[in-house]
C-alpha cells in the first residue's frame, strides 16, 4: 500500500519546468520593485515611516481579521477526473477546454472519481500547517448558480474537512508589527481547518454581454486555509499570507505563488471598539466581535494589507458616525482606496450543503500521515535556523536566500556547498562543522552578492541563470586552493553567466581556466619586490604623497598598478601589498 | 408456525391453486401505447434480433440515439459516450432496439409526464387505459408487447417494480452499487439503480448477469472486496442450509406494516395466495415488524427531490441541451441566472420536486426536513438489518471469517426474504391518475420506496388472478398483481431463486 503510495507521490509532485511557470512571477516581482523604487523616490524618507504613521482612531478601534486561502495544490490530475491538471497560466496557455473530462463538463450520467494522488500535497500542507489530520472526512456539495460553475454545485468539504486545529507561528521578521507581538518573540495565529474543493471554470468577459468558458480549470483540486480571527493589524494579515505560502511552496504543496492565481485571500474584516465586546459576534469559538464583512478574492499580499486598510478604515468611520455594519460581502480592486459592496446580507446565496452521496467517505490511514511527517522537507523556520547554524549565514543573508526564487536558491546553494566540501579533503574531523560555515558563508557571498549581482545588472531571472552549483563550487575551489585569484574568479563567473545556450558541451572551468591562461602563476618574492620597485620608480609623485604626506590609502592605488601591470592571473593583491608596504617602509626610513 | 392468514388479517377467503395468465387482449396497435422514443430502423434480419434485443429506458447514456430523459432541456441531446451497462450489452452481442419512454427524469409513477408524451398500457378498463406505471412504463410496455425481449429501466422509488407491477411482467431492482451507474442521468443518486424488465424471469436474471459487476467510474459502484464478502456469506448459508434437516426451508418474513387499510382485495387475495403456496411446500412465515415503514414514504419524498435539486442544477443550457434565443442571464428582469433555460425547459412536476428539494436542503429548513429524513432512512435500513438472517456485508465484518457451520454472517432467528404486494391496488386508468393530486400519486410508491432506502435488491414478480378473482374485471383489465420479493443488501442471488419458486410453482410437491 505504502509503495503504491509512494509511486504516486513521485509521479504527482515532481517539480514542473520552471521555465514553463515562473516568468510572469519574475516579472511581476520586477514590476513590484520598480513600483516601490518609484514611490520611494516621490515620497522621500516617508515610504519608510508610513507604516508607522498611526491613525489616532486606531487608539479607540481595534481591527480582528481572518483569512480564508485558496491554493491550487501541486497534483498532475484533477480533483475528480483525471484530466491533466499542469500549471495554468497566461504565458504558456493551453488550448482552452482542451484538458476536460466528460465529469469536468458535467456531462449528464457522469459521476466524479476521487483522485487519491491529489491527497498527498494537500496531506504535507496539513502537517506542516500543524493541523490534526482526520482520519475520516467526508465530500459536500455547494450549490449555486454560475457559469464558471458547470455541475451548479462545488464538491467541497463543508461538513468534515480532512484537517482541523493547526497554527501558523510569525515573528517580526515575518513582518509583524512590534505593536503586534506586545513584547513576544512570535506570535501564533490559529488555524480552523483545511479542506480539499474543486476549482471553478475560468471566465473571460468578451464584449458586452458575451462570456468565454474555460473549463481546464474546472475541478482542479484547492485546498482552503481558514484561519481563526487571531489577526490584528494588516500587516500581519499580510505576513500570514506570505508565510502560509512560504510553508506550501517549501512542501511542495501548492502550484505557484500568490500573484499568480495559484493563491487567493479572502478576508473577514470587523473593528471593535478596545475594551468592549463589539456587537458580541462571534466565530469558531473567538467571541467578543463586531460584526464583520468578507472582502472576497484578493490575490496579493498587497491586495490583502490595502484591502484591509481600506475596509477597517470605512468601519470606523461608519462606526464614528453611528452607523452600524451590515454583515455584506465585498470587493476590491488593485490600486482602490475603498472597498466595494458586492451583496448584502439579504443577496446571501444559501448555498444548500448537502453530503455528496455519490463519494464514499475520505479515509486517510495513520501510516501514510506518518510517511509524510517523516519525509517532509525543510519548513521555512527551520530552515533559517539551519542556514545560520549549520550554514554560517546572517539572518538577513538566510531569509533572502529563502524568500527569494521559490526556495530555488537554497537547492543551489546546498549543493554548491555540498561540492566545494567534497573537494577538500584536508579539513580534519574536529574542524568539520566551522569548515562548513566557513564555507557556507562564502558560497553564501557568491550566490547572493555575486551572482546575485549580476542578475541586477544584466536584468535576468533566476530562471535564465545558466550557472550551475558544479560550476560555481568550482570556481570557489580553485579560489580558495589560491589557483586563481579574486579578480579571475569574478571574471570566470561572469564569462559562465553570459554563455548562450547552446547545444555543445560547454567548456568546464578548468578548461576556461587553461584556455585563458588564468592560473596563479605565484611570483617569486624577488619578483613581487623587482615588480613593485619598478612601479615605485616610474611613479616619484604617488611615492612623495604616501611617504611625506602619510597618505597611506594611496598604497592601494600602487596595488592596482601592480595587478594590472603584472601578467593575468600573477598577482595577489594581498601579497602585492605586503611588498610594497615593506617596500616604501625601508626607502622612506633613511 | 402462524399461517398466511394469522400474518395478515383480514384473510380474504381460501382460493384455488390456479395460477391463471391472461394474455393481452386489446385491439389498441402498439404505436399508440407512445412506448418508444426512438428506434433503429428494421433491418432485413430483425427476426433474428428480436431474440436478443434490450430497449433502453432514455435516461441510460446512449452514443447511437439521443438520450432525453423525457425532458424539453435535453431535447435532441446525444450523449458522447455509451453507458457502461450499454457497453456491456453491446459487448456481449446484445442489440440495443430502442430507447424509451418514461415520467421526465424519472420523475412519476405513471409515465404520463413526458415531453413526449404518456404512454399507455395495453390494457383498459371500460375502454379507458389503465396507467402503465412508471417511470419505467415505455421499457414495461416494450416487453409486455413482445417488441423487445427485455429492458433496462432504473428504479429510484420503485420506478421498475411498479410498471412491472401494473403490466404483468417480471421487474427487478439490484441492490445499490451491484449494476455501474455511469451513464445513467441522475435523479436521485443515493438511489438510483439500473433495473431490468422482462416477461420471464430467466432472461432478466439472464441481462442482470452481463451488466452487473464493479466499475471504476462509478464512485458508488461496490468494491471487489464487499462483493467477495457477499459471496462469503451466501457459501456459509448454503454450507449450513445443507446440514440442516429441512434443506431448502426457506424462512419469509410477512411485515404486518404492509398490511394497509388502502390494500385492494384482489391484491391482499393474491398476496395471500402466494404466502400460501409457498408455505404449502415447506417454507415458513413468519410475521415481522419493520416500524419505520409509515416514515419511509417522507422520508424518501424528502430526499429524493433534495437529491434532484442538486443533481438538475447542471442542466444550464450552457455546453448541451436546449436555451431561449433571448439572453438568458436577465438581470435586466430582475431574474435569477438561467431562469429561461430552465422555466422553459423543465416541466411541471421536476419543477415541483426541484422546489421541494431546494427547500428542504436550504439553511432554514434543513434541519427539520432533510437531515430528519435521513435519520428516517437509516432507521429503515435498521428495521431490515433487524429481521435479516444475513448481515449487512455494508457494516463492519465480523472480525473472525467465518468458515464453517458458524453463525458467520447468519443470525438464528431472521428470515432469508421479505414478501410483500408491489402496489397496494391494480393500476389505476389514467383518468383516475390524471384526478389524482401529487401526493395521492405518490402512495404508489409505499410498499417499493422502502427497498430502495436501504438499497436492497427487490423484485416484482406477476401472479396471475385466479379465475374467480378475475370474475368482477373486463378481459382486457390486466389479469396480474405484482407481488415483491425483498432480500438483505446483496442477497440478489437469494431475491432471485425466491422469486423462481414463484415464477415456476417448484412448491407444488
Amino acid at each position: 500500500m505504502l509503495s503504491k503510495w509512494l509511486q504516486s507521490r513521485k509521479i504527482t509532485t515532481g517539480r514542473r519546468s520552471l521555465q514553463q511557470e515562473a516568468i510572469p512571477l519574475r516579472k511581476h516581482l520586477k514590476d513590484e520593485a520598480k513600483r516601490k523604487k518609484a514611490e520611494a523616490r516621490i515620497n522621500g524618507d516617508n515610504i519608510s515611516n508610513k507604516r508607522q504613521r498611526t491613525d489616532p482612531r486606531l487608539e479607540k478601534w481595534e481591527l480582528t481579521v481572518g483569512i480564508e486561502i485558496h491554493a491550487e495544490l501541486n497534483t498532475a490530475c484533477k480533483l475528480f477526473s483525471s484530466a491533466s491538471a499542469e500549471p495554468y497560466d497566461q504565458q504558456h496557455a493551453t488550448t482552452p477546454n482542451s484538458r476536460v473530462a466528460l465529469f469536468d463538463a458535467a456531462m449528464p450520467g457522469t459521476q466524479p472519481q476521487f483522485q487519491v494522488a491529489t491527497l498527498l500535497p494537500a496531506v504535507r500542507a496539513a502537517i506542516a500547517l500543524g493541523c490534526d489530520v482526520q482520519h475520516k472526512s467526508g465530500w459536500d456539495r455547494k450549490h449555486y448558480f454560475h457559469w464558471d460553475q458547470p455541475n451548479g454545485y462545488q464538491i467541497t468539504q463543508y461538513y468534515k474537512a480532512f484537517a482541523k486545529d493547526g497554527s501558523l507561528t510569525l515573528r517580526a521578521s515575518d513582518g509583524v508589527p512590534a505593536g503586534d507581538l506586545n513584547g513576544a518573540d512570535s506570535l501564533v495565529i490559529g488555524i480552523k481547518q483545511i479542506q480539499m474543493e474543486q476549482d471553478t471554470a475560468k471566465t473571460t468577459n468578451v464584449g458586452s454581454s458575451a462570456y468565454h468558458i474555460d473549463l481546464n480549470r474546472a475541478g482542479m483540486p484547492l485546498i482552503e486555509i481558514i484561519t481563526l480571527p487571531h489577526i490584528h493589524s494588516p500587516q500581519t494579515a499580510a505576513a500570514v499570507v506570505r508565510k502560509i505560502q512560504a510553508v506550501l511552496r517549501s512542501v511542495d504543496a501548492c502550484v505557484t505563488g500568490m500573484e499568480l492565481g495559484g493563491l487567493r485571500a479572502d478576508v473577514n474584516v470587523s473593528v471593535r471598539q478596545r475594551g468592549t465586546d463589539g456587537t458580541g459576534a462571534s466565530y469558531s469559538g473567538v467571541s467578543g466581535l463586531g460584526q464583520r464583512t468578507e472582502i472576497k478574492n484578493l490575490s496579493s499580499f498587497k491586495a490583502v494589507e490595502d484591502a484591509i486598510v481600506a475596509e477597517r478604515d470605512r468601519q470606523i468611520s461608519v462606526l464614528e458616525a453611528g452607523d452600524v455594519i451590515e454583515g455584506e460581502t465585498r470587493g476590491w480592486t488593485l490600486g482602490a482606496t475603498e472597498t466595494t459592496r458586492l451583496r448584502g446580507k439579504e443577496g446571501e446565496v444559501d448555498y444548500r450543503y448537502m453530503p455528496d452521496a455519490d463519494l464514499p467517505p475520505l479515509v486517510i490511514g495513520r501510516d501514510l500521515v506518518q510517511h509524510l511527517t517523516q519525509t517532509l522537507p525543510t519548513l521555512p523556520d527551520a530552515m533559517e535556523v539551519e542556514l545560520q547554524e549549520i550554514y554560517g549565514l546572517s539572518l538577513k543573508d538566510a531569509k533572502t536566500m529563502i524568500d527569494v526564487d521559490e526556495g530555488d536558491r537554497v537547492d543551489f546553494f546546498e549543493t554548491a556547498v555540498e561540492h566545494v566540501l567534497s573537494s577538500d579533503d584536508e579539513a580534519s574531523d574536529s574542524d568539520v562543522a566551522a569548515n562548513k560555515r566557513k564555507v557556507g558563508k562564502m558560497v553564501g557571498n557568491w550566490i547572493l552578492h555575486e551572482l546575485g549581482g549580476l542578475l541586477t545588472t544584466q536584468e535576468r531571472s533566476w530562471d535564465d541563470v545558466r550557472v550551475t552549483p558544479k560550476k560555481m563550487s568550482d570556481i570557489i575551489v580553485l579560489l580558495q586552493g589560491k589557483e586563481i585569484t579574486m579578480r579571475v574568479a569574478k571574471q570566470l563567473l561572469t564569462e559562465v553567466f553570459e554563455q548562450e545556450p547552446c547545444s555543445e558541451p560547454v567548456p568546464t572551468i578548468e578548461q576556461l581556466v587553461d584556455a585563458g591562461n588564468l592560473r596563479l602563476r605565484p611570483l617569486t618574492q624577488r619578483g613581487y619586490e623587482e615588480l613593485a620597485q619598478s612601479i615605485v620608480d616610474a611613479s616619484p609623485d604617488m611615492v612623495k604623497a604616501v611617504r611625506e604626506k602619510g597618505q597611506k590609502g594611496k598604497i592601494m592605488w600602487f596595488v592596482g598598478q601592480m595587478v594590472r601591470t603584472g601578467d593575468e592571473g600573477t598577482v595577489e593583491p594581498e601579497k602585492a601589498k605586503e611588498v610594497l608596504e615593506r617596500l616604501m617602509a625601508r626607502n622612506g626610513a633613511p | 408456525m402462524p399461517s398466511a392468514r394469522f400474518c395478515l388479517r383480514p384473510a380474504s377467503r381460501r382460493l384455488p391453486r390456479s395460477n391463471t395468465r391472461h394474455h393481452v387482449t386489446t385491439s389498441r396497435p402498439y404505436e399508440e401505447l407512445n412506448a418508444c422514443i426512438t428506434q433503429h430502423a428494421p433491418s432485413p434480419s430483425s427476426s433474428t434480433q428480436t431474440a436478443k434485443t434490450v430497449a433502453i429506458k432514455d435516461n441510460i447514456a446512449t452514443k447511437d440515439f439521443p438520450t432525453t430523459v423525457a425532458s424539453n432541456i435535453l431535447a435532441g441531446f446525444t450523449s458522447p459516450f455509451d453507458a457502461t451497462v450499454v457497453r456491456l450489452l453491446r459487448e456481449n452481442d446484445y442489440t440495443i432496439s430502442t430507447k424509451t419512454n418514461l415520467d421526465e427524469f424519472g420523475m412519476g409513477s405513471h409515465t404520463q409526464s413526458s415531453s413526449h408524451g404518456p404512454t399507455l398500457s395495453p390494457y383498459s378498463r371500460n375502454g379507458i387505459p389503465l396507467s402503465p406505471g412508471g417511470s419505467s412504463g415505455g421499457s414495461a410496455v416494450e416487453v409486455l408487447t413482445g417488441r423487445s425481449w427485455t429492458a433496462l429501466g432504473t428504479d429510484t422509488g420503485g420506478s421498475v417494480r411498479l410498471p412491472a407491477a401494473y403490466l404483468g411482467v417480471v421487474g427487478f431492482k439490484p441492490s445499490f452499487g451491484v449494476v455501474s451507474r455511469w451513464g445513467v442521468l441522475a435523479y436521485g443518486h443515493s438511489l438510483d439503480t439500473v433495473g431490468i424488465l422482462g416477461r420471464r424471469l430467466g432472461d432478466v436474471s439472464g441481462v442482470f448477469g452481463v451488466v452487473r459487476g464493479w466499475d471504476g467510474r462509478d464512485p458508488s459502484s461496490l468494491t471487489m472486496r464487499v462483493r467477495e464478502r457477499i459471496e462469503e456469506a451466501r457459501e456459509v448459508r448454503r454450507r449450513r442450509r445443507r446440514r440442516r434437516k429441512k434443506g431448502g426451508v426457506l424462512r419469509i418474513g410477512v411485515p404486518l406494516e404492509y398490511n394497509i387499510v388502502e390494500l385492494s382485495p384482489l391484491v391482499r387475495s393474491t398476496y395471500i395466495r402466494t404466502l400460501e403456496r409457498l408455505q404449502s411446500v415447506g417454507h415458513t412465515l413468519h410475521p415481522i415488524s419493520l416500524p419505520s415503514t409509515k416514515q419511509a414514504l417522507s422520508a424518501y419524498y424528502v430526499l429524493a427531490p433534495a437529491e434532484a435539486s442538486s443533481n438538475l442544477a447542471k442542466y444550464d443550457g450552457v455546453r448541451y441541451g436546449t436555451r431561449p434565443t433571448d439572453p438568458d442571464s436577465s438581470p435586466r428582469d430582475n431574474l435569477p441566472l438561467y431562469a429561461q433555460t430552465r422555466g422553459q425547459g423543465f416541466g411541471e412536476e421536476v419543477k415541483r420536486r426541484i422546489l421541494l428539494g431546494a427547500y428542504t436542503l436550504s439553511s432554514e429548513a434543513r434541519d427539520n426536513y432533510f437531515i430528519q429524513a435521513q435519520k428516517g432512512r437509516r432507521l429503515v435500513q435498521r428495521d431490515f438489518d433487524r429481521v435479516f438472517a444475513l448481515a449487512n456485508p455494508l457494516l463492519d465484518p465480523p472480525h473472525s471469517v467465518p468458515d464453517s457451520d458458524s453463525t458467520g454472517g447468519e443470525q438464528d432467528e431472521g428470515v432469508d426474504v421479505i414478501i410483500t404486494p408491489t402496489a397496494p391496488t391494480l393500476p389505476p386508468t389514467i383518468e383516475e391518475v390524471k384526478r389524482q393530486s401529487p401526493v395521492e400519486s405518490y402512495m404508489n410508491d409505499v410498499f417499493t420506496v422502502p427497498a430502495s432506502l436501504a438499497g436492497l435488491p427487490a423484485i416484482s414478480m406477476p401472479v396471475g388472478l385466479s379465475e374467480e378473482e378475475a370474475k368482477g374485471l373486463e378481459q382486457t383489465d390486466v389479469g396480474s398483481v405484482g407481488v415483491q420479493v425483498m432480500g438483505q443488501f446483496g442477497d440478489d442471488e437469494g431475491v432471485l431463486d425466491v422469486a423462481s419458486m414463484i415464477e415456476e410453482g417448484q412448491w407444488k410437491s
